[in-house]
């Protein structure tokens, strides 16, 4: 295989490489296009597949592939601009560069195209698991760019494979400085634009039956890692998403503020707590009931203390939250408040309001009416299940009346409504209950199957008061997973990793590699640089430290690189001979210089040519150092001669 | 449009890069073989694929502080070190060759002298894809490509167009490598007083000269074509080392020198004056002459105008009467 070839296919599979690295983010046809295109490309240029011939609607044809190509992933997107839009596009201009040509130039612009590939798979995901293939992927391009510049015959593959990893190995180090205190300047060059990941996790909005839909799934939501004590198991309510508008059927989030924020008491021990949360593509960001105070300034905290995001949560988001578990309300809810939380759809549910009617009329409080609602949900054979079945709009007197059977969701619908019909407050608030405990880690991984719902009931002198009507029905709940409860819920893999101590524990040694990944590579920011370097004895880091420590490391780095790449070259002193031979010329040079290229005798021939009656010194002279350098063998009484020579030589 | 932005940018590149190298040649001098590349000689600057990739880093660099992700940081930093390691090879592939010997080889204009660089590496690793390039006549390069392997010379031979007839001056050497990156350029020139004869192209139909005899003489000169050996002499002042016998002065004879007897021979002369029509014309049917005597073994002489080259053979004097002819007048206008 020749040098160009080489190069193309270089070239080509690092492209490769980068497109199946941003798979996940670009649109299947183009990675498919992208992916036919090095195949191709490997295929001509290894001599498998003939190359067509250019005829002269080649070019035409070309444009119009162009064309149709960039309309098709301006359609797909609706813009060019953007990161995923931006992948795609750069996923089909290389796939067009690979048919186009294959020139050096060429090559050279697609490793260009496979690194802003690399960038942009970079950007979208930066899990563990990436870490070493984005390594292998900077060795596939150290190499493809020395294949590129030299693959023609001056570097075998393995040679430039070699030269890349030992450049890349010693490049390392001065990446981990950079990395380390290159300081990270915060704020926005351009603004990050909404990507388009598929929504998951707890939303807006809460009908029969979406609870139980996340809580199917397995993936990780968030993880908390307590700085203190761990609360008990069953106060592991984490806050969602707060639900106030209810049409019979399904609860909805309030667009805007209605009340104000009724002043907390807080009582019993604060806990401290460090929150980090996987991209949901939604806003919501959860805490422990009850967070004290927003924990970010890009962190809001609403009327109804549900903890926000400035916009959809798109990148892997962390805060340091502190919560009480118990708090109270002395002050009473504004007017306003309460006539805005026992609003209901008079027409729905017409049994569930005849019940709520009897039953308060047989308790002389509100606080008595929640407890004999609550024995009422005991009571009356309710059945805890993710799969409840069919229900109709009016879903509370379904869930109540008819099936009996439902879950979490379907308990906290119910029992707001039939608060909200006594005319007592009441609210749904969606979120998490529970978490598995990662002994290794030390912090507790919430997964989506541990969506819950719960309501929060407004009770004079207290304040909003959480009541769970699911720990009514199925109390265990509280206390162990859902998959825990509901075995036959679970889908094969995740049973598997569930059940299986082994797995399981290796699940969790694994999930703990990838939280020290997070937070201490991922999360690795300017707050972070300046307590390493309070680590390293500055007691008020700023910018200037950071700047002194890069330059540092800058300079240990090249002096290093330095002093590995030195080559060492003999130094060879010259000999007695040479030298000389060196003073014999300084001195005829007075006479003529003597040329770049001359030899010995030649010099000497034209030394004598010069000064006639020198010439037979200098011939001689210039005889016995040609002698002495060039012939077989040179006694010392010889070279003393010479020198001699040398000495007495008077120009 | 494009293309003639392209045209100035070139021009301005050459411009740039014949002050860096005037301003270089007063700044190092004449250099005198063997030359050592040391390292405040060579000069280095980014590729134009260094700079794509300079500005490539920066991107990816904004992207991963904008995004605050560190995976791109750390991938950006991990580039950027590379290719600061680049140029440092680069840089070393170059630094400390010796640049041993240089020589020419000259022909006939419209033919391709060589310009033959031999260079030596005494380091512990080779030196990859050195490029001797010269700048001919017209400013377009020449140029070859060289490894040299740890402990062992190598020579560049770099075949020169030569488009008129005369002395073509190769001052300026450029020793050059991109090696191994493609990243980095670095470069040094050698400033040797080198240069190449471009003899006139030997044609003309005219019959040449006929053949005149004369007597031997006996003369103490390099032995050229198919004289005879006369004997040993004394050495006197004025005679030239090169016929110094050797072995005689190492057997403690003293010095003495070879002379040669030429035989009584014919030969032709050729000159400039007998020749009618235009001066390059003449100068090539001369040349032709000498082509053909030269093949058919003759000895012949040259004369031009007062220049006279006294008759002889062998392929030296064939050298020095074609210089002579190529160097006539300065060389073609």
């Amino acid at each position: 295989m020749n040098g160009d070839a080489r190069a193309n296919i270089a070239a080509a599979l690092l492209f490769a490489g980068g497109v199946l690295l941003v798979a996940g983010n670009a649109p299947a046809w183009c990675v498919v296009i992208g992916l036919s295109a090095v195949v191709w490309r490997v295929l001509t240029s290894s001599g498998r597949v003939a190359r067509p011939k250019p005829r002269p609607g080649t070019r035409f044809l070309f444009g119009a592939v162009t064309a149709a190509l960039v309309g098709a992933v301006a359609l797909n997107f609706r813009t060019l601009n953007g990161l995923a839009a931006g992948t795609a596009l750069l996923v089909v201009m290389g796939a067009l560069k690979l048919l186009e040509s294959r020139a050096r130039r060429d090559d050279a612009i697609l490793i260009g195209v496979a690194l802003f590939l690399l960038l942009a798979a970079a950007l979208a995901d930066q899990a563990l698991w990436r870490a070493p293939v984005y390594l292998l992927a900077a060795w596939g391009a150290a190499t493809a760019i020395a294949l590129v510049a030299h693959g023609d015959g001056m570097l075998t593959t393995r040679g430039a494979l070699r030269l890349s990893g030992r450049t890349l190995l010693m490049a390392l180090p001065l990446a981990l400085a950079c990395f380390a205190f290159f300081p990270r300047i915060a704020g926005h060059f351009w603004a990050l634009e909404r990507g388009s990941a598929a929504a998951t996790g707890l939303t807006d909005e809460m009908s029969p039956g979406s609870i139980g839909k996340i809580a199917n799934e397995y993936t990780p939501v968030f993880r908390a890692r307590f700085e203190d004590a761990l609360p008990p198991r069953t106060a592991l309510y984490w806050r969602g998403p707060v639900l106030n508008d209810f049409d019979g059927f399904t609860w909805r989030r309030a667009r805007s503020r209605v009340y104000h924020a009724e002043p907390l008491r807080r009582l019993g021990p604060a806990y401290r707590y460090h929150v980090t949360l996987e991209p949901t593509d939604q806003p919501w960001l959860f805490s422990l009931d009850t967070i004290d105070a927003s924990p970010r300034r890009d962190m809001f905290l609403s009327h109804d203390r549900q903890l926000t995001g400035l916009g959809p949560i798109m990148v892997t988001t962390s805060y340091d939250a502190v919560s009480h578990l118990e708090t109270r309300s002395d002050a009473a809810l504004s007017t306003l408040g309460r006539r805005y939380e026992i609003r209901l759809p008079p027409d729905r549910n017409p049994r569930a309001l005849a019940l709520a009617t009897e039953l308060r009329l047989r308790s002389s409080s509100d606080a008595q009416y929640t407890r004999l609602v609550l024995d009422w949900f005991r009571t009356h054979g309710l059945e805890y299940t993710l799969e409840p079945g069919t229900t109709s709009l009016d879903s509370v007197d379904t869930t109540l009346f008819d099936t009996r059977k439902g879950f979490c969701g379907h308990f906290a619908s119910a029992y707001a409504t039939l608060m909200r019909a006594a005319g007592v407050p009441a609210r749904v608030v969606t979120g998490y209950l529970g978490g598995e405990w990662n002994p290794i880690g030390g912090y507790v991984l919430v997964r989506q199957s541990e969506a819950h719902a719960w309501t929060e009931v407004w009770l004079d002198g207290q304040g909003w008061t959480r009541i769970d009507p699911t720990a009514v029905v199925a109390p265990e709940r509280l206390q162990r997973g859902v998959f825990d409860l509901l075995p036959e819920a679970m889908p094969a893999t995740t049973a598997l990793f569930h059940d299986n101590a082994w797995l399981r524990g290796a699940a969790q040694v694994w999930d703990n590699m990838n939280q020290w990944w997070q937070d201490n590579v991922v999360e690795f920011d300017l707050r972070s640089q300046f307590n390493l370097m309070q680590m390293l004895g500055i007691d008020l880091p700023d910018w200037q430290h950071l700047g002194w420590a890069f330059a540092l490391c800058l300079v240990a780095w090249i002096a290093w690189v330095a002093l590995a790449l030195r080559r060492s070259v003999p130094r060879r002193r010259p000999d007695r001979i040479a030298r000389a031979w060196l003073r014999a010329t300084r001195k005829l040079e007075r006479i003529t210089p003597r040329a770049a290229s001359e030899g010995p005798l030649e010099y000497a021939r034209r030394v004598g040519d010069a000064r006639p009656e020198l010439a037979g010194r200098v011939a001689a002279l210039a005889l016995r150092y040609a002698r002495l350098r060039f012939g077989p063998s040179a006694d010392s009484a010889e070279v003393a001669a010479l020198e001699r020579e040398v000495r007495t030589l008077a120009v | 449009m494009a293309y003639t932005a392209h045209a100035i940018a070139g021009r301005w590149t050459q411009k740039i890069r014949r002050r860096a190298a005037t301003w270089a040649r007063r700044r190092q001098g004449d250099d005198r073989l063997p030359v050592t590349l040391h390292t405040r000689r060579i000069y280095i600057l980014p590729t134009r694929a260094g700079f794509a990739f300079a500005a490539l880093l920066s991107t990816m660099l904004l992207a991963g502080l904008n995004y605050t992700n560190s995976i791109a940081l750390l991938f950006t930093f991990l580039m950027a070190g590379f290719a600061l390691i680049a140029m440092h090879l680069c840089h070393r592939n170059l630094a400390g060759t010796m640049v041993q010997g240089v020589a020419t080889v000259d022909a006939f204009a419209g033919e391709h002298g060589r310009l033959l660089i031999t260079l030596e590496n005494h380091a512990d690793s080779p030196r990859i894809a050195l490029e001797a390039e010269i700048e001919g006549a017209q400013g377009e390069p020449s140029r070859a490509r060289v490894s040299v392997q740890t402990g062992d010379s190598a020579r560049a031979d770099i075949a020169v167009p030569l488009t008129r007839r005369g002395r073509l001056p190769l001052e300026r050497i450029r020793l050059s490598t991109s090696f191994p990156f493609g990243l980095f350029h670095a470069w040094t020139w050698l400033h040797l007083p080198i240069f190449l004869i471009a003899w006139p192209v030997p044609r003309g139909r005219r019959d040449p000269p006929p053949e005149t005899a004369s007597g031997g003489s006996t003369q103490a000169v390099h032995r050229a074509g198919d004289e005879e050996w006369a004997g040993l002499r004394e050495f006197r002042d004025g005679d030239s080392p090169r016929q110094v016998a050797w072995p005689a002065y190492a057997r403690g004879r003293g010095l003495l020198v070879k002379t040669y007897q030429s035989p009584a021979a014919h030969h032709r002369y050729f000159d400039l004056a007998s020749v009618p029509g235009d001066l390059e014309q003449r100068l090539e049917q001369l040349a032709s002459w000498i082509v053909a005597a030269h093949a058919r073994g003759e000895r012949y002489g040259l004369k031009l105008d007062d220049l006279e080259v006294p008759a002889d053979g062998g392929n030296e004097h064939r050298e020095r009467c074609l210089d002579a002819l190529a160097l006539y007048g300065g060389g073609a206008p």
